[in-house]
């Protein structure tokens, strides 16, 4: 469920069991609320709606209110903006009708980095994106003190070697070399 | 266009497994990947009015880069095709089996 929808079915539900709590509190007359006494009720909250809606017209609203409405319709914005914004692909679309999962990809860049010097262990995300190609990151763990620059290079070139040879066109490729312990690396001490 | 399309995915299925570099056919990652027809099923290929979806296991190592083993699944399925549009969806890829 997209994260607009998820907020509009929370806002319902949550307004529902409020609904729900008052039917059952002032149907069976709890806490002694009695049902007579909700018209009443709801006159404070009509009462209090008019109040806020007239010091809209009359442009009497403080500071604060002005902020949060503001950001209010801000946040609407984006979200109606992130709605119409077409769904990540699941799958990573290689060229004119194929496609393979995103698993592969990530293991052909894992045992990539598995193969390089001096890297400890990695851990990798992929992401399809929606022209042809991956969109990969990897962290990869290496001992203190190492070349970092030397081992990005390699990885780098060792990622697009395997990447290419799969065939999988790698649409952007994000490093990152993490100063680890090797006693604390999952993979190896080398 | 429905009529068939159970044999079109057979014959469809038996050309990909002909196919060197393909273990066995997927069975769909989010979703089934079959084609339906009365009460049955073939899993692995899907028949759509202008497509046909065909899930892969490819073997490990891979003979050929995916693009290409996807072309050579395309020219083996052509003529099963009717077509349509075939589209190679490679789900995972298995160690081959041999000399065991």
């Amino acid at each position: 469920m997209r994260v607009f929808n998820r907020i509009v079915v929370i806002l319902l539900l949550v307004g529902l069991i409020a609904l729900g709590a008052y039917t059952v509190v002032y149907s069976f007359e709890l806490f002694g609320y009695q049902l007579s006494n909700l018209s009443s009720a709801l006159n404070g909250f009509t009462s209090g709606v008019e109040g806020f809606v007239s010091d809209v017209e009359d442009g009497n609203l403080p500071a604060l209110t002005i902020a949060i409405l503001a950001a209010v319709a801000l946040l609407g914005l984006i979200l109606l903006f992130m709605e119409f914004k077409p769904r990540r692909p699941r799958r990573v679309r290689m060229q004119r009708g194929t496609y393979v999962v995103r698993d592969i990809v990530k293991d052909e860049v894992s045992s990539a980095a598995e193969e390089t010097p001096n890297v400890l262990g990695s851990t990798t995300t992929v992401a399809a994106k929606r022209r042809p190609g991956a969109k990969v990151k990897l962290r990869a763990d290496v001992r203190r003190g190492q070349d970092k620059k030397a081992i990005k290079s390699d990885l780098r070139e060792r990622v697009q070697q395997h990447l290419a040879r799969t065939g999988v066109p790698l649409g952007r490729l994000k490093l990152k070399l993490v100063e680890s312990d090797p006693r604390q690396t999952k993979t190896r001490v080398q | 266009m429905t009529n068939g399309i159970l044999q079109i995915a057979r014959a469809a299925g038996e050309a990909v497994l002909a196919t060197e570099g393909v273990h066995s056919l997927g069975t769909g990652r989010y979703a089934e990947a079959a084609t339906y027809e009365g009460t049955e099923k073939f899993t692995g290929v899907v028949v759509k009015p202008d497509e046909l979806e065909i899930h892969i296991v490819a073997t490990y190592p891979l003979m050929r880069p995916i693009p290409d083993l996807a072309q050579l699944i395309r020219d083996r399925v052509a003529t099963e095709s009717g077509g349509r549009r075939t589209l190679v969806v490679v789900e995972d890829l298995e160690v081959a089996d041999e000399g065991l």
